[in-house]
């Protein structure tokens, strides 16, 4: 009889393996980078490891992607509905949290608000289009939006507060989370709300309500047809993504020394796009691996090729929709790598 | 008689195109009425106007006594309209247990109803965990079928059940559909003459999207003239 709790949690531990081992190296990655350089933990826990630093650094750019992209995963991947204005998610977080610290002075759990309730706003915004639009004229709509959002943000009029075309700078982060002193601790802290915030998202889409959001993305009809006002379905997925993608925008205005423009422009919808398709659409986990794979492919290419790293890195995502076309989660659990389609759609691509 | 659907001379268009110009059908209740006629003739549209998936332009559709045409078609499912549509449409990313549990209209009723389900279709019990990619057309339609169980639907609208499925899987599934229609009223669209004058009490033809004839099964099963001219079955 004692014995089964412990069974239990042995099974647990074995099916959750591999993911108990990624949190595991996650949460010794600053201490081994450290290590490899022949820099003990004490001057890891003091922010003094140089590479240790940079690691951490180059972690949380990939954290924050990944809340990015899994927001977008939940509306495209899981609920079906393509947006083309999904960077604004993501710029108007990251805007709002740079005015309110800067211009506004407000303390950062009052700008945090702020930037949930502004997330709301813009996911009731986006929902105000949906029942009007489906498919491609969603994406088009959206596309509209994003791109006032983008405008609005480049304005010189608006310039005093954006910083226009040059990008919002000199964003005072609270010293607690200062990412030049405290690193370590910024670490932590979006390795923390990226675990919870998937948890969250897995919750959800294994809760009824996730479950008829996979039904409206594969017929929408059907699932009207069962009953469901499935517009309620498609604003509270809009909704959570969109007070997801806030949130990894204000990450993104305290960890960045400057919110460029370009986070709100189309280039970084498709940045989450690209993403999700290379880890696997409407997987979640498939988000997380995606934005690993986006960023160390993109930080190596520029690293070591320079300039015309963007040209090759748009071969290999070509590459990846060729012949791992359900992305590296989906091609893992389908077994399917499609080497003989992929040489065949190659083909077809050049007659 | 007391008609739990009483469709009154429906217009329905798809785009431009005027496909019901006057469709009438009246559904005893607790009975099995079957909608006949050629390919194209509109019988699918018929159910999908009562539904208010294709709203009808000019007519009444009454169900339980309410019109119910104009309102949206979630309401009207809600109202205790099951609908099985044609070419087994599951959720295919589903598994069985979910394509079921997402039918519910309250919390439990999957639970109440499993034992009944899976004494009319035994295969689904074994299948539960699997996701609908997986499955036979037989073991889809039976799933479609079931999933209209769930809830507490007084009216089953099922479309075009025997298509594509084998011999040996019609006649489960009419065993199972004579079943449920001691619970509830079922109307039947149904290509296969045989399969329809076998399960069903009453009939509608129609033809070019009007309604021509109605009656009792067993009258028309005697008039052959008409089976021949608007089903063109001998």
């Amino acid at each position: 009889m004692t014995q089964q709790p412990n069974s239990r949690m042995s099974a647990f531990f074995l099916t959750n393996r591999a993911a108990l081992f990624t949190l595991l190296a996650l949460i010794l990655l600053p201490f081994i980078v450290g290590l490899m350089d022949g820099e003990s933990p004490m001057l890891v826990f003091a922010n003094q490891s140089g590479n240790s630093k940079f690691a951490q650094g180059l972690a949380i750019e990939i954290f924050i992607l990944a809340l990015y992209a899994l927001s977008f995963d939940l509306i495209f991947g899981i609920t079906g509905m393509l947006s083309f204005g999904h960077s604004m998610f993501f710029g108007v977080g990251a805007y709002l949290t740079g005015i309110s610290l800067k211009t506004l002075g407000l303390s950062l759990p009052a700008t945090l608000g702020l930037v949930f309730i502004a997330a709301i706003v813009q996911a009731v915004l986006f929902g105000l289009v949906l029942p009007r639009v489906k498919g491609i004229t969603f994406a088009l709509v959206t596309l509209g939006l994003g791109s006032v959002f983008h405008i609005v943000v480049m304005s010189s009029e608006m310039g005093p507060y954006t910083g226009a075309d040059v990008g919002l700078q000199g964003v005072i982060a609270p010293a607690f989370i200062s990412p030049a002193n405290e690193r370590l601790r910024f670490y932590f802290i979006a390795l923390t709300i990226l675990i919870l915030v998937y948890l969250l998202y897995k919750r959800f889409v294994d809760s009824p309500t996730g479950r008829v959001c996979i039904a409206i993305r594969e017929n929408e009809g059907r699932a009207r047809m069962l009953g469901y006002n499935t517009f309620y379905f498609k604003l509270a997925a809009l909704t959570l993504s969109s007070l997801t993608a806030a949130l990894a925008g204000f990450m993104h205005a305290i960890y960045q020394p400057i919110v460029s423009p370009n986070v709100a422009s189309m280039g970084f919808t498709v940045t989450a796009l690209l993403i999700i398709l290379i880890g696997g659409v409407g997987t979640l986990n498939g988000a997380l691996i995606g934005a690993v794979v986006y960023r160390l492919l993109d930080f190596g290419l520029r690293r070591y090729i320079g300039e015309s790293a963007s040209f090759i890195s748009g071969t290999v995502y070509v590459l990846f929709v060729l012949f791992i076309p359900f992305g590296i989660v989906g091609t893992w659990k389908t077994k399917s790598f499609q080497v003989k389609q992929g040489w065949d759609r190659l083909r077809k691509l050049f007659g | 008689m007391e008609y739990i659907l009483d469709v009154q001379n429906i217009h329905s268009f798809i785009g431009q195109y005027h496909i019901l110009q006057g469709v009438n059908v009246r559904v005893p209740k607790g009975s099995i009425t079957a909608l006949l006629g050629r390919n194209g003739a509109g019988k699918t549209t018929t159910l999908k106007s009562i539904l208010g998936l294709t709203p009808p332009r000019e007519g009444k559709v009454i169900y339980e006594g309410k019109e119910v045409q104009g309102m949206r078609s979630f309401d009207i499912a809600s109202m205790g309209i099951g609908f099985v549509p044609e070419h087994r449409a599951i959720f295919r990313d589903l598994t069985v247990e979910e394509n079921l549990k997402i039918a519910e209209r309250s919390k439990g009723e999957y639970i109440r109803k499993k034992e009944f389900i899976f004494d009319l279709f035994p295969d689904l019990k074994r299948l539960i965990t699997l996701p609908g990619t997986s499955l036979s057309g037989g073991q889809q339609q039976m799933l479609a079928i079931a999933r209209a169980l769930v809830a507490d639907n007084h009216l089953l609208l099922i479309d075009e059940p025997s298509e594509g499925l084998a011999p040996v899987i019609i006649e489960h599934m009419m065993k199972a559909i004579q079943l449920l229609s001691k619970d509830s009223t079922i109307v039947l669209v149904e290509q296969n003459f045989l399969v329809a004058s076998q399960l069903a009490e009453y009939y509608v033809i129609i033809e070019e999207g009007r309604s021509v004839q109605e009656g009792s099964m067993k009258d028309l099963a005697n008039d052959k003239a008409a089976i021949h001219r608007y089903l063109g079955a001998a």
